[in-house]
């Protein structure tokens, strides 16, 4: 461009040319010549400060939050262009005969909790991966090079390649998990996901089989009534005249549909609330509850002085005990176990001279024996009456006996399958459709599956491992009781690194490993640990139907809002074209049906297809949808009208359909456990007796010598500003909330702790760094460090965020359940640096805000 | 001696005369507006559990960055373990009937709305002073200092106008938050979801801790937790 066409130009776009401007300068010179000061300013007209530009003037799309909580709700994209501007929620307007405020009773508008709100700042996050990447430095360091699509996944084919060739057909381990899930078509999941699919398929995979959240709380669910679809919908909340919150935190988890808003109703309707718990939460002080601190990992037996107390009073439910329970009393067990121990003799010393009554269980949990009593008699006398035992106490050493004691103390109490009753357990309700990706003969296919968090033990150890050691589920395809050689690990919507327990060991065993590929729409500190970053596209960026997992009854249309960012694919797209490369046009098609090879350019109309194929076959054929998937597509949501409140096991008692269970009761005494003979060759690989009793943990505040070092019991329970540990980079959350560990004022005036203080929480698995947070709200003896915080490690290993899982233990329960609150650990004041990852200054007004002490 | 109020003490004539000055000052520049209606908030201190998504709603609505808070969910907790309490009070902007902001602000920036007497400062002529900022009793006025110009929560007047309620209100996932005209709301008249009918008497307008309402007639009313009373407050047994 030369000078003159530049010119041109400029004066073209500026639509001026000589003569105009010159009019211009002239006006000026003469207002100026005629004084100044006689040229009237402008009147100031005041104007709304308003947000530009206004909802009204963008373009509205309905989608939905995505993360693991258990939920799903609204989220009302305002765009402009490919731009999302901000985003609103349900406000009753999307829905068939929707109007704007319509909220009632029968179908609520589903609202998006502050996470769900901060979603438009994880999507334009400073965090978010946008290109293929290749490390370059050391495994944790965090440099990488920018890699093309084609080098990054023929090295990862080839690497595949390599290793399937070299170790064999377990050599990969699977470690997808929750955190992309909860479509329908885009699903991470440990055993339901698309990367189980592919690497089943593909004939190379180790998976992980027990779940994080609640395998303990599953175990039992599934032995005692045979299903994990023991919950009741949210609605019936609302019509329970006692809750008992055991462990349990709604206001925290937001755990599913509306819960929370439906327990506010039954509070306005009388309803009493209990809050069983080392901590007076949130909760507590919403639904204005009694609370109960308890000692943690002791929750059992508490709940074996309360059946003491119930069965010494004569308040169960004789007639619900012999129609519908296997094993309460000596009458009601099966002819073939009738020389095993019932649940009531066990109860009552029978067997070991021990009466678990309310004084025995108080010397344990640290509640007082009239405390236990006095919550007896309300739960056994108040009809209906929900005792809700979330899975939080169930994430301890035998774990599984607390939940399972729950259910023994809702069964005799009669409360199962009526109408403000509770039977959870793993609460999850009314049945959604849940999948719309191809499901086969490979969907779930193992070499070898082993207790999720064993993998660094596995690592480390291999081959000198036993069986029972890494809970290896009996007759994987590799053959029955083979040892997996894991070389490999995949992450889809997975964070384990970050999130599995005693993360110093998982270090040494990641730097064991041959290949580290990571799937993630966000650079996390497990991706700073992987050898291939591959961008993933946010569920923004795709086209999906969300679903609540937990509770609530709706299906929400997620269409794409926007353009993939950067150069993201879906793992869709990934997986297909990893088929293509590992296994030609056959795998290719074979994993992909619908798509040809250029789905990894053009997947829209594919997508579109297996999406309109599960809402035609599955949504309106199996649950009776006459809404077309055209129609659904315009409004945005679809919310199920419910003939009556679902309640988990309402036709078992009032038809009399039989339990799923073997023997078609509720089996508080377990006929499968009973007849185990070699434990080592069950998945759980230590014994797990045949009915619920407190056994107690690896390590607890009842434990004399171990207390003597390490003085206190550390929980990490979920938090509000995250879920998981998504969420961790978003400044508006870091703001309102700080990764802080909570004590008891008591505890620290004698440690010469204030909040806001820097301590150092230890064990001997590990050390981290946070600000200690002072309060009366927490039980003496007692720590609480919220799970999730991404780490930040310094040259020693000392983690300055403040993970609590570099302190958990990696010894899961038998049944599974992860051992996560069962950990003992000191405090102390420290000059140690804390980092909480965020510009403390420009967020520092939040402390103002917050408490009086 | 120096203390009396002795009638020609200078310093006090002094303060006499700025009293005086300040009055007449406000007089010439400053006529308050009455409203046609005056909108205000209701939560509910007991109910609320806290989460903030109100908060984040307003965040990503006005576009601000980690730091101004339009809307603050505050915590207070008390007693000795075990018998505690906790409950929040939840404030952006009152809109007060006799704004303290107002009359501060050096520009005009600050105005009354007369249609339903939401406050706004309008950004193209706030100059960041902050003078508004140290006026406010309540701390709602906020210092963006990318900007250089203090903001603060306008009841999402753009909402308002398209028939709707702002966008904290729509948030509140127990829905403990609503808008409504404030004098209705104070008599309990004002269908809403914020307060059971029950609640009726715990309706209060001021809560512990908060300024005295009668500095700027603040418009929200709270339902209020029994540790919250401003005249009554006593320990949980």
């Amino acid at each position: 461009m030369n000078g003159q066409d530049w010119k041109d130009k400029l004066k073209a776009s500026l639509k001026m040319d000589r003569r105009s401007f010159l009019k211009t300068t002239a006006l000026g010179s003469a207002a100026i010549a005629a004084g100044g000061l006689t040229v009237k300013p402008k009147e100031a007209k005041a104007f709304a400060y308003e947000p530009y530009p206004r909802d009204d003037e963008l373009t509205t799309v309905v989608t939905s939050c995505a993360h693991n909580c258990g939920s799903r709700h609204m989220l009302v994209a305002h765009k402009k262009g490919d731009v999302i501007v901000r985003l609103s929620t349900d406000d009753g307007r999307y829905q068939q005969g929707g109007a704007f405020g319509k909220d009632t009773f029968e179908e609520p508008q589903v609202r998006a909790c502050l996470r769900g709100r901060s979603y438009r700042s994880r999507l334009y996050s400073q965090e978010r991966l946008l290109y293929p990447m290749v490390r370059t430095g050391a495994r944790g360091e965090g440099k990488f090079k920018r890699a093309s699509w084609d080098a990054a996944l023929d090295h990862v084919a080839g690497k595949m390649e390599e290793l399937k060739s070299k170790y064999g057909p377990t050599a990969l381990l699977d470690q997808s998990y929750a955190g992309a899930s909860y479509g329908v078509l885009h699903k991470s999941d440990q055993i339901e996901g698309l990367l189980g699919r592919f690497l089943g398929m593909y004939g190379c995979r180790t998976s992980s089989w027990s779940v994080p959240s609640y395998e303990g709380t599953k175990f039992s669910s599934r032995i005692t009534f045979g299903t994990i679809q023991d919950g009741n919908e949210d609605d019936a909340f609302a019509h329970s005249k006692l809750i008992i919150m055991w462990g349990w935190n709604p206001a925290y988890t937001f755990h599913g549909g509306n819960t929370f808003y439906y327990m506010r109703l039954a509070k306005q309707q009388g309803c009493k609330f209990v809050l069983v718990d080392p901590q007076y939460t949130d909760s507590a002080s919403a639904y204005d509850a009694w609370w109960i601190p308890i000692r943690p990992n002791t929750d059992a037996a508490m709940m074996a002085g309360m059946a003491h107390h119930i069965f010494a009073n004569n308040w169960h439910d004789q007639n619900f005990i012999n129609k519908f329970v296997q094993g309460m009393d000596a009458g009601t067990m099966p002819d073939w176990a009738k020389d095993k121990e019932n649940f009531k003799d066990y109860i009552l010393g029978k067997y070991d001279n021990t009466p678990k009554s309310p004084e025995w269980a108080a010397e344990i949990c640290g509640v007082s024996a009239d405390d236990i009593k006095k919550l007896a008699q309300m739960y056994a006398t108040t009809k209906p009456a929900a005792l809700k035992a979330s899975w939080a106490p169930g994430r301890n050493a035998y774990g599984e006996q607390y939940n399972r004691m729950a259910a023994a103390l809702q069964a005799m109490t009669g409360n199962i399958g009526v109408l403000g009753g509770c039977a959870e357990g793993i609460g999850k309700a009314w049945h959604a459709e849940g999948v719309a990706y191809p499901y086969d003969e490979f969907a779930n296919v193992f070499y070898a599956s082993i207790k999720s968090d064993r993998w660094a033990h596995t690592v480390l150890n291999y081959p000198n491992v036993k069986r029972e050691e890494i809970g290896l589920w009996p007759g994987g395809r590799a053959g029955d009781g083979v040892i997996p050689n894991i070389r490999g690990i995949f992450w889809q919507g997975s964070d384990w690194f970050n999130q599995l327990t005693n993360i110093n060991k998982e270090i040494q065993a990641i730097n064991k490993l041959d290949l580290v590929v990571c799937n993630d729409s966000t650079i996390t500190p497990s991706g700073l640990f992987a050898d291939v970053l591959l961008p993933v596209a946010t569920h923004f960026e795709r086209h999906d139907v969300a679903l609540p997992w937990y509770k609530g009854h709706y299906y929400i249309h997620r269409p794409k809002v926007i353009e993939p960012l950067g150069e993201s694919k879906t793992d869709l797209q990934i997986y297909t074209e990893l088929a293509y490369r590992l296994g030609g046009a056959d795998f290719g098609r074979r994993y992909n049906p619908k798509a040809n090879r250029d789905y990894f350019m053009y997947n829209d109309a594919v997508d579109e297809a297996f999406l309109r194929e599960w809402w035609e076959n599955k949504v309106m054929h199996h649950q009776h949808v006459t809404m077309p998937w055209e129609e659904f597509k315009k409004y945005g949501i679809y919310k199920f009208k419910l003939d009556r409140p679902h309640v988990a096991f309402q036709d078992n008692v009032e038809k009399g359909v039989p339990w799923e269970t073997p023997s078609g009761k509720i089996e508080i005494f377990s006929g499968q456990l009973a007849q185990y003979d070699d434990w080592t060759k069950t998945a759980y690989g230590h014994e797990i007796p045949a009915i619920p009793k407190w056994i107690v943990p690896f390590e607890y505040l009842g434990d004399k010598e171990k207390t003597a070092k390490h003085p206190f019991h550390l929980i990490s329970p979920h938090p509000r500003h995250r879920t998981h540990s998504i969420f961790n980079n978003i400044g508006w959350l870091r703001e309102t909330y700080e990764q802080e560990v909570t004590i008891n004022a008591s505890d620290a005036k004698k440690l010469g702790i204030k909040t806001g203080d820097t301590v150092e929480v230890f064990n001997d698995r590990g050390r981290v760094v946070v600000p200690a947070y002072v309060t009366e709200r927490c039980m003496p003896g007692v720590l609480v460090l919220y799970e999730g915080a991404w780490i930040d490690l310094d040259e020693n290993g000392i983690d300055r965020a403040g993970n609590p899982d570099m302190l958990t233990l990696d010894e899961p329960s038998p049944a599974g359940s992860f051992a996560y609150n069962t950990v003992l650990c000191g405090i102390q004041k420290t000059d140690l640096a804390h980092k909480p990852g965020w510009d403390r200054l420009a967020t520092a007004r939040s402390h103002v805000f917050r408490r009086d002490l | 001696m120096a203390n009396e109020a002795v009638p020609n003490n200078p310093i006090l004539q002094d303060k006499a005369t700025i009293k005086e000055a300040i009055k007449r000052h406000k007089k010439e520049v400053y006529t308050p507006v009455v409203p046609e209606q005056q909108f205000g908030f209701i939560h509910n201190n007991v109910d609320c559990i806290g989460c903030r998504a109100c908060e984040i709603a307003c965040k990503d609505k006005n576009g601000l960055p980690p730091g101004p808070r339009f809307r603050r969910v505050m915590y207070v907790e008390g007693g000795t373990y075990p018998a505690v309490y906790a409950y929040k009070v939840n404030m952006s902007c009152n809109h007060c009937a006799e704004p303290a902001c107002l009359p501060t602000c050096p520009t005009g920036a600050i105005y009354k709305r007369k249609q339903d007497g939401i406050v706004d400062i309008d950004s193209s002529l706030c100059i960041g002073c902050r003078r508004c900022e140290a006026a406010c009793p309540f701390g709602a006025p906020q210092f963006i200092p990318e900007q250089n110009i203090v903001s603060k929560c306008n009841m999402c007047v753009d909402e308002i106008d398209a028939g709707r309620k702002p966008y904290c209100v729509m948030a509140c996932m127990m829905r403990v938050l609503d808008i409504g005209p404030i004098d209705k709301l104070r008599e309990g008249n004002y269908a809403t979801k914020a307060m059971a009918p029950h609640e009726k008497d715990k309706l209060v307008r001021q809560v512990k801790s908060m300024a005295d309402p009668e500095l700027t007639n603040p418009s929200i009313v709270f339902v209020a937790h029994s540790q919250g009373h401003v005249d009554k407050p006593k320990e949980p047994q």
